[in-house]
């Protein structure tokens, strides 16, 4: 064991003072992950910037439900809206020549047909610029009217009662201003999906991973080159030592690497992975499944080189099919084959954790993972050894 | 002076498919005493320092070091052996420190042991001064000098050398020789091979000749030199009367053929440097006046020339 430990405390040292793995599995995913985020982040919900919009609108409603609605859409809270009132005649030409983004036009008897139940017509019109925040006034408008409609019903449902015509128009008044008694909130729960940004992160995270393990088996390959593993292996340690710190090299290596890329993508970008037992749980599984490819590897190749190659292959194919880039939907077969990517289970893992799940919600990406190392590992040892190994 | 066996190797066969690589080797090294391996590049040398150091198995034979049997599963044996191999096994990002203190824990070195141990051998390979630099500002012949620090960290009772000072300048070259010199007088028995004749006879006290894989003669070096008939040539340059002096030294006990002309006579004798004076004192005699005189002794060239047919460096 003291050998065993002598090697890896050396490998380590002179990975960290040849600097290339904290280049290669540190720097360049971070940056990968910053293009990717600046590229796609966009996307993501919350991210879109509304640029301040103009209304013109008619304000010639006699009772109090027309400026009501102008002034639910001058304070909405996610743009700054500017309603500027110009007579029923002038809001069409007014919003064509200023620019502006959205014209209204409110009839004369607007709120005595709210209150009375009468039908009433409401016009837009939209400006030349017209762009995602004439879209956005336009919902909100549609949706005020929405509101007010439920007061036109309540009146309506008043008269049919035979209800007097003093009580309807309260009621019709309270029905269309009145605070909604249902409302639906947004929350989160441990559905296994991640935002954009939160799967960029653990996405780059999980391909950089099967890179930095490879490491490991480079090393040994590199031991054969420089001519060190015959001095090594002429020293008094047990058999399979060798090929034991390497690949303990490298997955420590990828442990580090795969924790400072998830609390470095955390802070960068804002995303948030949940518990960090259970998110530890999940970076351990991964390394360790991308530490047995590099058994694999090391008993197929017979250079660095090759060596490199492979595990570039490796990765690339397990990455992406695994939704490092963006997510793969698949079915079937390809579906059952995709579940079993321990880079899959790693992302589905980290979006339960996300969600809030705890390690009993994590247990199937987690067996998913140690099960991949356990076949991957067996499998090595029937492969044909073409002499990496040590 | 009888010798403790250090390293014990009886008929080791090495076959790679159908080639034979190493054919029936046999020979045995006692402590104190440095065995050279001389043969050119493809003899078999480092087929059998690999098996020797437990690193591939033989087919067939037997290796006994310090009376236990050498396998590549014998792990503790292979702490009474120091492997110097042929190729620079050192770490270049590391200091020369580091590299000597690594390999000195996995040898089972540690704590002040592993520190006044890696200041010895830094002293004694001429680096202490530059210990704490990265290997890979070092000359070539700093790195073989570091090279073999390694092999010797931790007193192995038997220390291999492959081809230790291939691609070294003549200054590094002698420095290296004069350290394996030191070791010898140590007690360490030394494992040496190369492919240069003038190695083998400054350091060897036994040398086995070897050529495809078999021993083709062993013994120290006047053994070895007997093999060739043992005879020396002296070559007596000059004017005067050569062919009265020709007449004169074919007459002196120990000469057994004289060639020559007026420039010069070849005489072929038993024991050069014992026969010189009386060579001398004859051709003057004879009338002939000597210019210079030179002993040519049969090498160790001439005795893989003699057995195998071809040169040592072919």
């Amino acid at each position: 064991m003291r050998g065993l430990w002598t090697m890896v405390a050396n490998d380590l040292r002179q990975r960290i003072r040849d600097k290339s793995v904290v280049i290669f599995s540190l720097v360049v995913p971070l940056a990968l992950m910053g293009v990717l985020n600046l590229s796609f982040g966009g996307f993501d919900s919350g991210s879109v910037d509304l640029k301040p919009a103009v209304v013109i609108a008619s304000s010639e409603d006699s009772g109090q439900l027309g400026d009501a609605l102008l002034e639910a859409v001058e304070s909405l809270p996610v743009m700054d809206v500017t309603v500027r009132k110009v007579t029923a005649g002038d809001v069409r030409r007014e919003t064509k020549t200023t620019g502006a983004d959205l014209g209204i036009i409110l009839p004369a008897d607007f709120t005595t047909a709210v209150t009375s139940g009468q039908a009433l017509s409401v016009q837009v019109v939209e400006g030349d610029a017209a762009g995602i925040e004439t879209d956005v006034l336009i919902s909100v408008v549609d949706a005020l009217l929405g509101q007010f409609a439920a007061g036109t019903v309540a009146a309506e449902a008043g008269g049919s009662a035979g209800l007097p015509h003093d009580v309807l128009g309260g009621l019709a008044q309270q029905a269309a201003a009145g605070t909604p008694a249902l409302t639906l909130s947004e929350g989160q729960a441990s559905a296994e999906q991640l935002s954009l940004k939160g799967t960029l992160v653990a996405g780059q995270t999980g391909l950089f991973l099967l890179f930095t393990v490879g490491f490991g088996v480079l090393g040994l390959l590199a031991e054969r080159e420089k001519g060190t593993l015959s001095r090594l292996q002429s020293t008094p340690v047990a058999p399979g030592t060798i090929i034991t710190a390497k690949a303990l090299v490298g997955f420590i290596l990828g442990v580090v690497a795969t924790a400072i890329l998830l609390a470095a993508g955390s802070i960068l970008f804002g995303v948030s992975f949940g518990s960090p037992a259970v998110v530890a749980l999940l970076v351990l599984a991964v390394a360790a499944a991308a530490t047995s490819l590099t058994f694999i590897v090391a008993r197929l190749v017979r250079s660095a080189e090759q060596a490199n190659i492979a595990q570039s292959i490796l990765a690339m194919v397990l990455g992406i099919a695994g939704g490092a880039f963006f997510p793969i939907e698949a079915s079937g077969f390809l579906a059952t084959l995709m579940d079993l990517n321990p880079i899959a289970a790693f992302i589905r893992g980290l979006g339960i954790t996300a969600g809030g799940g705890g390690v009993t919600d994590v247990a199937v990406p987690l067996t998913v993972m140690l099960g991949f190392a356990t076949v991957a590992t067996l499998a090595s040892r029937a492969l044909p050894d073409r002499g990496a190994r040590a | 002076m009888q010798r403790a066996q250090v390293l014990g190797v009886k008929g080791l066969v090495k076959r790679y498919g159908d080639h034979t690589v190493v054919d029936d080797v046999s020979f045995h090294i006692g402590a104190g005493e440095t065995y050279g391996l001389l043969g050119p590049n493809g003899a078999g040398k480092t087929t059998i320092i690999s098996m020797v150091s437990g690193l591939i198995p033989a087919d067939t034979g037997s290796i006994e070091v310090a009376g236990s049997a050498m396998t590549p599963a014998s792990t503790r044996l292979k702490s009474h052996i120091g492997l110097v191999p042929q190729e620079l096994a050192i770490y270049p990002d590391l200091t020369a420190k580091e590299n000597l203190q690594f390999f000195g824990r996995l040898q089972g070195l540690s704590g002040r042991d592993l520190k006044a141990r890696t200041g010895e051998v830094l002293d004694l390979i001429g680096l202490a001064d530059r210990a704490g630099e990265q290997t890979k500002k070092f000359s070539g012949g700093m790195k073989r000098r570091l090279n073999i620090g390694i092999g010797l960290l931790h007193r192995p009772a038997l220390l291999i050398l492959d081809e230790p000072t291939v691609g070294v300048d003549p200054q590094s070259r002698n420095s290296i020789l004069e350290s394996v010199e030191a070791l010898a007088t140590e007690g360490m028995a030394v494992l040496y091979t190369t492919h240069y004749m003038e190695e083998a006879e400054r350091l060897c006290d036994r040398i086995a000749i070897i050529d495809e894989g078999r021993i083709q003669a062993e013994g120290t070096r006047g053994e070895l030199v007997e093999l060739t008939g043992g005879v020396d040539r002296i070559d007596l340059h000059g004017s005067g009367n050569t062919g009265a002096a020709a007449s004169a030294l074919r007459r002196l006990p120990g000469v057994k053929h004289v060639d020559g002309g007026a420039s010069g006579l070849t005489l072929t004798v038993h024991n050069g440097p014992g026969l010189l004076a009386p060579v001398v004192a004859e051709a003057g005699g004879a009338g002939m006046a000597l210019s210079s005189v030179e002993i040519v002794r049969p090498d160790l060239e001439s005795v893989f020339l003699h057995l195998t047919g071809k040169a040592l460096r072919d």
